[in-house]
């Protein structure tokens, strides 16, 4: 008996089930490497850990509702219809055990999009409704408070009249006429809050007119995590109302890695983005403002304990952004900054993305995958790593306090920021 | 029935009517999937899809291992690596320049071209089989492989082995009247080609559908594929 | 009256005792027979050596009558016969062993040739072999080939009544042959397919190669049996291994070197014929052993790849010239065009039915939207 669960779960599949989803289902020839890829896999072993077998359920609609011969092997009994319990079973694998970081795709003999189709695949479960309890009550936070770590408005302007304060720097709010917007995230504002004061001052530094709003003030987009569609347009459609209402050019993304891949390479086929407003990544404009002189930076200013960089699965390898953090390490600590390996685009994802770090059942899943980069971390002997990504930072200070590993964590604007002259 | 009547039997209609079945089922296959629909994407390019899909075809083509960021992967998947390119190779080299079939493709193209000298077929032929029976030994032992592996998958690696391993005594003259040995080597290619619009198989089409996604998507966003 | 042994009767005509064991040890050598050796080992053969088998049949036995009947064919096969590469052992057999019966060959003809036949078949009733050229058919009760108001049935059924063995000589009494090749208009088959009787042997080629045929009769006439067949009931000592077995040109094989056309170098320095369509490999035969003309040549050798014409619908196994992996039946561009055309056809319905399917999906959850936004939480559709 098919219940409402699985048959919106259904639905969603089937709207979602264009020529580019069946062409990759239909490519894959079950070669299992993709395994090797994952890093939940490497660490934990579980062969349900594989990117393609999480694909199973958008694979069995796609095969026993669209072909002939998905409709046989039903008919055979050589393969079930998708269940509520099949919905549990799997929802604990595409969200707790993976990040979406796409890395499988990387190493698909095939070149099949794994980490998109799993993103699929969470779409049908979030129309479902089978999603985490954790992830499900952040999103609602997100949707009702304006913050999935529940920080309402009031508290928000707090908080920025305390950063303000405490950093002496000048954060402009709801500054009509101003050239770009900058959105950031409630984990910013409330566990780095440097990081948004490193951000301000550089900007300050840099001559650039900016501003925050008070109502598109959340980046991060637990509706995309989830792969809500609805609520991720909603979530974006904030941040784009109030980029509207500001008349801003330009929409500066501070560091989060799904809120960049959401509004930069989603948006634009989800929804009505405002035109002529440019999205840029917090990383890549500060580069860019170095390489246009509009800051200075102290060459050498991080030499001494070797700082190492750690590359995130949307900004990196999702978003291009790769040249430009390193050439700006390259000015800071010329001497001591070393890559750890696997890096750029083959980099190992923090373990924290796409929606895990909030979810309290993943946490062992998170650790374990952890560890490997632990051991990354220890073959370059890393004094401090950076970043670009508060949830992967979040992720690294929680597991380095967890496994009591003496490295220091920075974002790259905090960084950028104390060796500005 | 004799044996000569059954090599003409497959020969001609099993192997005619098989050819009908792969040709109109693969055009279906793949207008079934064209039509599902496709969307454009709309966000702005960072760098350029033509050199991603470019990227991506010569990254397929060169030995995966020894670009650099593979090896890790590598390492863990080195059957599947090795066996799995070497029986495609084999498999290439065997079906394009073996002296029987380019003899088919002359039949049905008019024209034909060099064969390699036997002995060459002969070691390219026998590293496709035991390629093919690492991979099974791999997919039977592999804790992923195995769950991964339905009903299908077994059929598909059955019909691949089967032409391989007739193929092979025929062309040896091993064990078998040729005649006999010839029917089965024809009767399981029809196999194989009645089997390919419906299983897996099919890849060596859709391989270039998920490769160019792939290739264009990264080189949209200017990273390497 | 005792009837005169062939010993006697070739006395008669002068044969001195040495010559008739040189004869026999011929004869024993034609035959074919499995355990004569080429040469013989001093001692190693226990009983009596071949040439004595012969010699004892010979000097025992009376001489063989045999009735020599045609059907659809070409006498190729007697053609082949009267001017086989051993005169001497086509002399003895349609001479010497006797022939009482052949409608091409023997001087009676008309109505005394018929009624020569019928006293013949009386006399010689369970004792004389059936000799068969040419296939009967079936079409029509057999009118498409009639001898003297007789369908060829008729004439079959009646020779092989009393018949002690029937050879079939032939592709076409055989299988069938050209007669049968598709679409085979007089219903053409070979012997075996009407005779269930008796024992029939099939001496298949295009012609038979003679030596096989009178090496057959042989074996009958010494050993009063057939000789031992294959599933296609051929005589196993001339049908034991394929023309590629024994080719002469099988090293050109094995290294891979083809012809690729006659008249390339490849066909001058006499590489293998594979490529040109030779059907050496599947043909079985004893061409490449025993050869044509007094073991002058056979077609391989001479550049001309075998044709299979010892092979049942050897007519109908694709072109003569064409490989023989090439598929028999081709598709050609209109059929392809159809079949992808169908196969396209059938892929835009099944993708109709999925895109109703896709509608109906998104219609549900738009549905589901809306129902969202009534409970009062779709912002952007309220601010928007």
């Amino acid at each position: 008996m098919k219940s409402q669960k699985t048959r919106s779960a259904i639905n969603t599949y089937l709207k979602e089930t264009g020529g580019w989803v069946a062409s990759q289902l239909e490519a894959c020839t079950r070669c299992g490497i993709c395994a090797e890829a994952c890093h939940f896999y490497q660490a934990l072993s579980n062969p349900e850990y594989a990117p393609i077998w999480k694909l199973e359920p958008l694979r069995r609609v796609y095969e026993q509702r669209f072909t002939v011969a998905g409709k046989l092997k039903l008919a055979l009994g050589l393969e079930k219809k998708l269940t509520d319990s099949d919905l549990e079973h799997w929802s604990k694998i595409v969200y707790e055990a993976c990040t979406v970081c796409n890395k499988c795709a990387h190493v698909c003999p095939m070149g099949i999009q794994l980490g998109p189709l799993i993103h699929e695949v969470r779409a049908g479960m979030a129309a479902a409704g089978v999603v985490p309890a954790d992830l499900a009550e952040a999103t609602e936070k997100q949707k009702t408070i304006g913050s999935p770590l529940g920080l309402s408005d009031e508290m928000w302007r707090e908080r920025i009249d305390w950063i303000t304060d405490e950093w002496e720097v000048e954060i402009p709010v709801d500054k009509a006429g101003a050239e770009s917007l900058l959105v950031f995230t409630s984990i910013e504002i409330m566990k780095f809050p440097d990081n948004l004061a490193a951000v301000a001052r550089i900007l300050n530094r840099a001559g650039e007119n900016w501003t925050v709003s008070s109502t598109g003030r959340e980046v991060v987009n637990f509706g995309y995590f989830e792969a809500d569609e609805e609520l991720t347009r909603l979530f974006l459609y904030r941040v784009f109302k109030a980029a509207e209402e500001l008349g801003v050019r330009k929409i500066i993304i501070s560091e989060c890695g799904h809120a960049y891949e959401a509004f930069r390479w989603e948006a634009p086929n989800m929804m009505k983005v405002p035109k002529g407003v440019e999205i840029v990544h917090i990383s890549e404009y500060i580069h860019h403002l170095w390489k246009t002189g509009r800051i200075k930076l102290k060459e050498g200013a991080f030499d001494g304990e070797t700082i190492t960089f750690h590359d995130s699965c949307k900004i990196q390898r999702r978003g291009g952004i790769i040249k430009q953090p390193r050439e700006l390490l390259g000015v800071l600590a010329p001497k001591s900054f070393r890559e750890m390996t696997p890096n750029r685009e083959q980099s190992m994802c923090c373990g924290g993305g796409g929606g895990v770090i909030s979810i309290k059942e993943a946490d062992s899943n998170r650790y374990a995958v952890f560890e490997m980069k632990l051991e990354q971390l220890r073959e370059v002997q890393a004094g401090a790593v950076c970043m670009v990504c508060s949830n992967c930072r979040l992720q690294f200070v929680d597991s380095l306090a967890h496994f009591n590993f003496p490295v220091k964590v920075h974002g790259l604007a905090e960084l950028v920021s104390r060796a500005l002259v | 029935m004799n044996w000569t009547e059954i090599m003409n039997f497959s020969r001609g209609l099993l192997l005619h009517v098989s050819m009908i079945i792969f040709v109109a089922g693969m055009s279906y296959r793949l207008v079934r999937v064209l039509l599902l629909g496709w969307q454009r994407d709309r966000a702005t390019n960072k760098g350029s899809k033509l050199k991603g899909v470019i990227v991506n075809y010569l990254k397929g083509l060169l030995v995966l291992p020894f670009i650099p960021w593979v090896r890790r992967t590598f390492r863990h998947n080195e059957l599947t690596f090795i066996a799995g390119g070497l029986f495609h190779l084999s498999l290439f080299v065997v079906l394009a320049f073996g002296t029987a079939h380019i003899m088919v493709w002359k039949s049905l193209w008019g024209f034909g071209w060099k064969s390699l000298p036997t002995p060459v077929l002969a070691f390219f032929s026998s590293v496709g089989i035991i390629s093919m029976i690492v991979l099974l030994i791999n997919r039977l032992t592999h804790p992923v492989l195995k769950l991964l592996t339905r009903l299908p998958v077994w059929i598909n690696w059955l019909v691949v082995f089967l032409p391989m391993i007739t193929g092979f005594i025929m062309a040896r003259h091993l064990w078998f009247r040729y005649e006999v040995i010839f029917s089965l080597h024809l009767i399981s290619v029809s196999l194989l080609l009645i089997w390919i619009p419906l299983g897996r198989i099919s890849h060596f089409l859709f391989y270039f559908f998920s490769k160019t996604i792939h290739g264009a998507q990264a080189g949209k966003r200017a990273v390497t594929p | 009256m005792k009837e005169k042994t062939i010993y006697e009767h070739l006395r008669e005509k002068g044969l001195s005792r040495r010559d008739f064991m040189k004869l026999c040890g011929t004869i024993a050598g034609m035959m074919g027979l499995e355990f004569v050796p080429p040469v013989k080992a001093p001692g190693k053969i226990p009983g009596p050596g071949p040439e004595a088998v012969v010699a004892q049949a010979l000097t025992t036995r009376p001489k063989l009558p045999i009735i020599w009947l045609e059907f659809q064919d070409c006498a190729g096969c007697s053609e082949a016969i009267s001017r086989s590469s051993s005169p001497l052992l086509s002399n003895l057999v349609l001479n010497d062993l006797a022939i009482e019966y052949h409608e091409t060959l023997m001087a009676a003809a008309g109505f005394q040739a018929e009624k020569a036949k019928e006293e013949c078949l009386k006399k010689y009733f369970g004792k004389y072999v059936l000799v068969v050229e040419g296939s009967p058919t079936l079409a029509d009760d057999g009118i498409y080939c009639t001898v003297a108001g007789k369908s060829n049935l008729e004439l079959l059924k009646e020779a092989a009544a009393g018949a002690a063995a029937i050879i079939a000589t032939g592709n076409c009494a055989c299988f069938g042959g050209i007669p049968a090749a598709r679409p085979n208009p007089t219903g053409a088959v070979g012997v075996t397919d009407l005779i269930k009787d008796k024992p029939v042997v099939n001496i298949p080629g295009c012609p038979a190669i003679p030596e096989v045929t009178t090496g057959t009769i042989l074996h009958f006439l010494i050993l009063g049996e057939l000789p031992k067949t294959d599933h296609l009931k051929r005589p196993l000592p001339f049908y034991g291994n394929t023309v590629h077995d024994h080719c002469l040109r099988r090293p050109f094989y094995e290294a891979g070197k083809f012809a690729e056309s006659f008249d390339d170098e490849g066909a001058k320095k006499g590489y293998c014929l594979y490529k040109l369509g030779c059907k050496g490999p599947t043909t079985y035969n004893a061409c490449a052993g025993l050869k044509w003309e007094r073991g002058l040549s056979y077609p391989v050798q001479s550049g001309h790849p075998c044709l299979g014409c010892s092979e049942p619908h050897f007519w109908d196994g694709g072109g003569f010239y064409q490989g023989q992996s090439a598929p028999i039946l081709r598709l050609d561009k209109n059929s392809t065009a159809t079949l992808v055309g169908a196969g396209l056809a059938a892929g835009a319905a099944l993708a109709g039915l999925n895109a109703v399917k896709k509608s109906r999906a998104r219609k549900a959850i738009k549905t589901a939207a809306s129902e969202k936004v009534s409970s009062g939480t779709g912002e952007e559709k309220k601010e928007g």
